[in-house]
């Protein structure tokens, strides 16, 4: 109404000085992908502060802002599902400027999927991750459809592991510090604080990141990035949560400088696949941006995402086959009757970022941040000192284990098989055999009492932590000499300390739990220091510590990490032809500095002598190069000189077309849970360790004209010397055992295809579609060395893995082994339509060429020769061979819509459904399990242990109603 | 405008109360919710699993066991009871000290049981002086080398070296094991050496065996008995005598721990204690651990030799190093004329205890632990250690 009588007052007066202005700007608003016109978009052209006019596009897209003076404008777009945008405009003579097409960029759908759809494939703390990649890039067509549609089959791009994706905010790269794994959990609930962010694709370099191989994605995370106004959603679906509850409140930049952003969420609720998955997270922000002038800007960010949620587990086919879910999760069961999830992921890991940008001139600008995590990460679990085995789908629990139709195996009672066949087919009338059985933790913990009457726990859960300081210094600049030349770099540090320890989370009815290693009591039991966990509390109290709830326990160790980097990028431009050079280097150390003294691996006390305990002098254990194997005090320092180079070129074809390559190499270190053998227990590092050598190349074409929007990459990687390392139980050696594998080489290659076509038929109908095709495959024969977790001794040292990369069978056929946990053949085909605000998207997808996770173990000759040492075909094929799931074929679709309400209140909707098809089962990952069967009758090959898989839901949905104004 | 956050605000509601009432709310987080106190049976609950009101003794239950009731398709089997027949008994043993494994012992007024539930670490649920209540229907009373067990009808191995089988499925447990009161633990009771040799001349059947004694006056026998596999993969069977080491009628093999661990195993070997030990078993000999298999490649035959693959080539002693496991072993202790053997398991966390000097010196001791019957002797494991604090197993006078 304002604007209004001002614009009458503006024409009235006008007339009255019978001297109206005769320029304006005119243009058509089209979406940026797609090239189709935007309806209804809100126009507000802004002279310095002040609203000078006011306008909205008509169905066609167009607009016009008549009468205005000469001058110099900056003319604002909003409109629902577009990201605002701010272009310059000066009218001059008195003519109507004519702007052509403004193009917006539609805000990515994906982003309303939630990052917590990602974080809930951690699962680290088992050995097992299987992080998929998540891809943005607004203006990119491939991503645009492979990141929405690709995200529930865990599709990592180009089959590169996540950790290989860089992930920046406000220019400080957060992959974590210890794994490398993108770390989008941090995050996850503030999703229009983080809605704003560049990505680039492959080796390609960005202004504020040297990058990798796999692409990086700054999110901006300030206040003036986050969209102004108030806004307010509700989200339901039915794979993770039930609810989501989201508000965010931006002011913009203020005329006082002054730029404000808060943004809260609340994730509440289960889902209807998953039992025992369920999440009560929720996220806070602020951010304030304060502009002193068109040089100084400064900027601070707080925010944490504090919650806990729910863990899924993988389970064995012969589970899901006899309860006839292959979303069954063993992680949960009834504790009087309510569910009860035992592996919960419990965080809070504030994050503090203060940011100055420095703009002297439209040549130079530079920024600095400085960025600070801390707070607590913890996993639950089970855990429990000499007692039965909790977990309900354990071995011994199940049919297989009591009966098997190959004699050989030696399990012959089919009693007993039908019994537990029965049960587990009727797991409802049996919770307490084929979930956790919480109640029994208590009978069992409360009888349990001592002397002193006090009962000791058998079972708790425990909370293994992993609580990080993460302190980072990034500085970058960008500097533009002359139109021909851009150059820009970067200077980055990082401090991380992280802590692991577990501590006490629920002693299940008990008094007190004590603090002794249970493994090493089995070995040891006459020898009571070796069993203990803190050895410096034994010598000084005489017996283990008994603990109580919140007390640490187990482990204790800092994981140190210094990080200290720079790099340089040159862009040189000549015509239609670019191309930039650059390269980094960098310095990475890390070092384990244990807290606890424990009685496996005392090593020696602080003034270099031997430790005496109970008046006995306990010799050390060494290391190869002499050195005492310990558990306590600062290891030795692992550092590693990492470089990169790349270049690109980059050739634009009449404006429509590009054509560009870039080619890069990576020297990078390995990373801190790469190198350790046994973290947990001391501070001894593998062998051989050295730098992971990358060499990656792609070449792409792109079309964007007439509403087209084409993008096709074909690119080729090695990656050489990677490491990496496992902790499992060893049959074959009754103890736990750490596998460190060494040397494995993996070679990637493939196409890239996206493409976005209007049918031409059909008025904003268009044709999209994503293909990406490729081979990962494994390209080297590793190298492990297996120690014993309860002495370090050594079971078998540098033995090659020689069926690691393929098989050579008897025949002659080669089984090639496959990098696995992504299909390597992905393919999406749909239609889009859009028009007036609304939004219809239906896509068939084919995913095929998917591979299990390998052990390598397995692979090897100890286990493929069998305890005969006798090498057979079949057990060749059989111990080697890698396991490829079945192809799927999903179907998707999506609507939406938004209404401008009085051109100030938007609401919208957007409904999405995937797999209608209702197909359940679609592996997504799973991994071999380590263990063996080597009780046979005929003592001449060993048996695998069943595979654990995880499913993809059937058909779910997601509903999410918004409101903004 | 009203209207639309009205339909935000019920749609917000209807989510809401969606989530709490079937998906939040059930999902335990926090807060105090802990279980009620776990049921006790008592034998008036029983009808529901079919208690008639009356129960059989041990001792009347074990009468139904009728050796060599084959079935079929099997060449031992003990005999699976199909009446409704049920017994009680106090438990009188427990696994804390690491010497029982898989299984408890119950005891009435006439006897004693092995009952082999096949779970480890039972101590958690079943204490000692506690009630039991077992329904025998479809369990299955046999023999192992005389002893009586209760379990399952056994597994169909190559070897039927069993009568019975563990029970091992929960479900089977939960329908035919009930725990009842908690009481006073059982005394042990003292056995003479007439009522052990009475009960060796009733075989399975004495009253002795699965009972909680106290034998006193034991000397030290200095014999020790005890059962090597030098390869830890080939099959222990009785009829590979190649991968069999018999450690007895040779004194203790200056053994004097009351079993050996693994690095107490290793321990010995190294120290050169079982050097003059001999491969094979029955008629069956080869000769001494400080040879390789190959050696004896003319005895054993090619396909044997073949079996050890390329351990044939190294030492039994170095065999015995490599696949080291603990061990078991049995001390001969005499009462009179009778031999009590004290057969302690290697994974007993007493296994590497010494054995008193003064126990080795002859001195007497008393002896308190669960007795049993082994290939027609008596023989004794020991419940608690044999220097427990609280409740020592063993001893002297």
């Amino acid at each position: 109404m304002k604007r209004i009588i001002l614009f009458l007052t503006a024409i009235l007066t006008g007339i009255a000085l019978n001297a109206q202005p005769t320029g304006g700007v005119k243009g058509t608003v089209i979406n940026r992908n797609g090239r189709q016109p935007v309806e209804n978009a809100k126009l507000t052209l802004m002279q310095g502060a002040s609203e000078i006019a006011a306008a909205v596009t008509a169905e066609d897209g167009t607009f016009l802002i008549p009468e205005l003076e000469n001058g110099m404008y900056t003319l604002v777009i909003e409109a629902p599902d577009f990201l605002e945008t701010q272009v310059q405009v000066t009218v001059n003579d008195g003519y109507v400027k004519n702007m052509f097409n403004l193009s917006l960029t539609a805000i990515q759908r994906v982003a309303e999927v939630d990052d917590d759809s990602f974080a809930a494939f951690d699962m680290d703390d088992s050995g097992y991750n299987d992080n998929p990649t998540i891809l943005f890039g607004s203006n990119d067509v491939f991503n645009n459809i492979a990141g929405y549609n690709f995200s529930s089959v865990r599709f990592r791009a180009r089959g590169y592991a996540s950790e290989s994706q860089d992930v920046y905010l406000a220019g400080v790269k957060m992959n974590d510090a210890i794994t490398g794994y993108s770390p989008f959990s941090l995050w996850s609930g503030l999703n229009e604080a983080m809605r704003s962010k560049e990505t680039t694709n492959g080796s390609e370099v960005s202004d504020f990141a040297f990058g990798g191989y796999n692409g990086v994605t700054n999110i901006f995370g300030n206040a003036t990035n986050v969209r102004k106004g108030l806004r307010g959603s509700i989200l339901t679906n039915s794979t993770l949560y039930r609810l989501r509850l989201m508000g965010s409140y931006a002011t913009g930049l203020m005329d006082n400088g002054w730029a404000f952003a808060f943004n809260v969420s609340a994730r509440l609720g289960g889902n209807d696949w998953i039992d025992g998955v369920y999440y009560r997270s929720f996220a806070y922000y602020a951010a304030a941006d304060k502009v002193f002038n068109d040089t100084h800007k400064l900027g601070f960010v707080f925010f944490a995402t504090p919650g806990q949620r729910g863990a899924q587990n993988a389970s064995t086919q012969e589970v899901y086959d006899l309860v006839g879910d292959n979303m069954y999760n063993s992680n949960w069961g009834y504790q009087n009757g309510k569910v009860r999830n035992a592996r919960v992921r419990k965080t809070n890991e504030p994050i503090a970022i203060v940011k100055y940008d420095y703009t002297p001139s439209d040549k130079f600008n530079a920024s600095a941040t400085a960025l600070y995590r801390f707070g607590k990460n913890g996993y639950t679990a089970l855990d429990w000192y000499d007692a039965q085995d909790p977990r309900p789908d354990y071995y011994r629990n199940l049919p297989s284990y009591f009966y098997d139709a190959n004699p050989d195996m030696n399990r012959n009672n089919d009693i007993k098989r039908g019994w537990s066949d029965e049960v587990w087919r009727h797991s409802d009338m049996y919770p307490e055999l084929t979930h956790i059985n919480w109640d029994r933790f208590y009978d069992v913990n409360r009888i349990q009492t001592d002397a002193t009457g006090k009962n000791r726990s058998k079972y708790i859960q425990e909370e293994r932590h992993v609580d990080q300081q993460d302190f980072n210094l990034a500085a970058t600049f960008k500097y533009r000499p002359s139109s021909a030349a851009t150059i820009t770099g970067g200077l980055n540090a990082r401090i991380n300390r992280t802590e692991y320890y577990k501590q006490v989370a629920d002693l299940l009815g008990g008094d007190y739990f004590v603090n002794i290693d249970n493994f090493a009591e089995r070995d040891f039991a006459a020898t009571p220091y070796k069993l203990q966990n803190d050895l410096n509390y034994y010598m000084k109290h005489g017996a283990a510590e008994k603990i109580g709830k919140g007390d640490k326990y187990g482990y204790d160790y800092y994981a140190q990490v210094r990080n200290y980097g720079a790099w340089l990028n040159g862009k040189f431009t000549f015509g239609n032809f670019s191309a930039n050079l650059g390269g980094r280097i960098g310095l990475e150390s890390f070092w384990r500095e244990g807290l606890l003294r424990k009685g496996l691996f005392p090593g020696l006390d602080e003034t270099g002598k031997k430790i005496v305990v109970d008046g006995v002098t306990i010799e050390p254990t060494y290391e190869k190069d002499g050195s005492v194997v310990t558990s306590y005090g600062k290891s030795k320092v692992s550092s590693f000189l990492t470089y990169a180079a790349k270049l690109g070129l980059n050739y634009v074809i009449g404006g429509s077309q590009r054509v560009y390559a870039n080619v890069g190499y990576f020297n990078d270190a390995p990373k801190f849970n790469q190198v350790f053998l046994s973290p947990r227990t001391r501070n001894s590092l593998m062998d051989g360790i050295t730098t992971i050598k990358t060499m990656s190349a792609d070449v792409n074409w792109q079309y964007s004209a007439d509403g087209i929007n084409i993008r096709t990459t074909a690119y080729y990687t090695t990656i050489m010397d990677q490491s990496k390392v496992m902790s499992a139980y060893d049959d074959l050696q009754n103890a736990f055992s750490n596998f460190a594998i060494n040397g494995i080489d993996q070679r990637n290659m493939g196409v890239e295809v996206g493409f976005k076509v209007p049918t031409y038929v059909v008025p904003n109908l268009s044709v999209q579609g994503v293909l990406a095709a490729g081979r990962y495959e494994y390209t080297s024969n590793p190298t492990m060395t297996q120690t014993v977790d309860n002495s370090a001794e050594v079971v078998m040292e540098n033995v090659p893995v020689p069926y690691w990369k393929s098989t050579l069978l008897p025949d002659g056929t080669v089984k090639q082994h496959y990098v696995p946990s992504t299909p390597q053949i992905a393919a999406s085909l749909g239609l889009a339509y859009n028009r007036n605000y609304w939004f219809i998207d239906a896509d068939v997808e084919y995913f095929g060429e998917s591979y299990l996770d390998m052990n390598p173990l397995y692979r090897t000759n100890h286990a493929v020769y069998g305890p005969d040492n006798q090498l057979t075909a079949q057990e060749l094929e059989y111990m080697t061979a890698q396991e490829r799931f079945d192809p799927a074929f999903l179907v998707n679709f999506s609507v939406g819509k938004s209404w401008y309400i009085h051109y100030k209140y938007q609401l919208g909707f957007s409904f999405n459904v995937k797999n209608l098809l209702n197909n359940k089962n679609v592996k997504t990952g799973g991994y071999e399990q380590t263990r063996m069967v080597d009780n046979t009758v005929s003592k001449s090959q060993y048996y695998r242990f069943d595979p654990k898989y995880f499913y993809m839901a059937g058909t779910n949905y997601m509903l999410n109603v918004y409101f903004r104004f | 405008m009203k209207k639309i956050l009205i339909a935000l605000a019920a749609f917000a509601a209807l989510v809401s109360c969606q989530s709490l009432k079937e998906e939040w709310q059930p999902v335990f987080t926090f807060g105090d919710n802990e279980p009620a106190e776990m049921k006790i049976w008592t034998e008036g609950d029983l009808s529901k699993y079919g208690f008639a009101g009356s129960f059989t003794t041990i001792k009347e239950m074990k009468q139904q066991y009728k050796k060599k009731t084959a079935l079929e398709n099997r060449m031992t089997s003990g005999h699976t009871i199909t009446e409704n027949v049920w017994i009680k008994g106090q438990v009188v043993s427990d696994d804390k000290s690491g010497n029982l494994y898989r299984e408890i012992y119950l005891q009435d007024e006439t006897g004693g049981i092995d009952l082999k539930l096949g779970k480890s670490s039972l101590y958690s649920d079943y204490k000692l002086g506690q009630w039991v209540y077992v329904k025998c229907q479809n369990l299955c009373i046999g023999a192992y080398n005389g002893m009586p067990q209760l379990g399952l009808e056994p597994d169909n191995t190559t070897t039927n070296e069993y009568e019975t089988s563990y029970i091992d499925i929960q479900e089977i447990i939960n329908t035919h094991v009930f725990r009842g009161a908690y009481d006073s633990p059982v005394a042990p009771k003292a056995v003479s050496e007439s009522e052990i040799s009475a009960s060796i001349q009733a075989g399975f059947y004495g009253d002795l065996w699965g009972t909680l004694v106290t034998v006193k006056g034991l000397t030290y026998g200095d014999e020790i008995f005890a059962l090597l596999y030098p390869h830890g993969i080939l099959a222990h069977k009785k009829d590979n005598p190649y991968n069999r080491i018999f450690l007895s009628e040779a004194g203790t093999w200056g053994i004097d721990t009351w079993s050996m661990s693994k690095a107490k195993y290793v321990e010995y070997i190294e120290a050169g204690n079982f050097d003059k030990a001999v491969v094979g078993s029955g008629a069956t000999k080869y000769g001494d651990i400080l040879s390789k298999p190959r050696d004896y490649a003319s005895q054993m035959g090619e396909s044997v030799i073949a079996a050890f693959g390329p351990d044939a080539d190294i030492t039994y002693k170095e065999m015995m190093i490599k696949y080291a496991t603990a061990n078991y072993v049995s001390h001969y202790f005499k009462m009179g004329s009778t031999n009590v053997q004290v057969r302690s398991s290697g994974y007993a966390k007493f296994a590497d205890t010494k054995l008193d000097s003064r126990i080795l010196g002859g001195s007497k001791v008393d002896i308190t632990g669960i007795l049993t019957i082994y290939d027609g002797s008596a023989q004794m494991s020991l419940v608690t250690a044999p220097d427990d604090a609280d409740n020592p197993s063993v001893k002297i006078n």
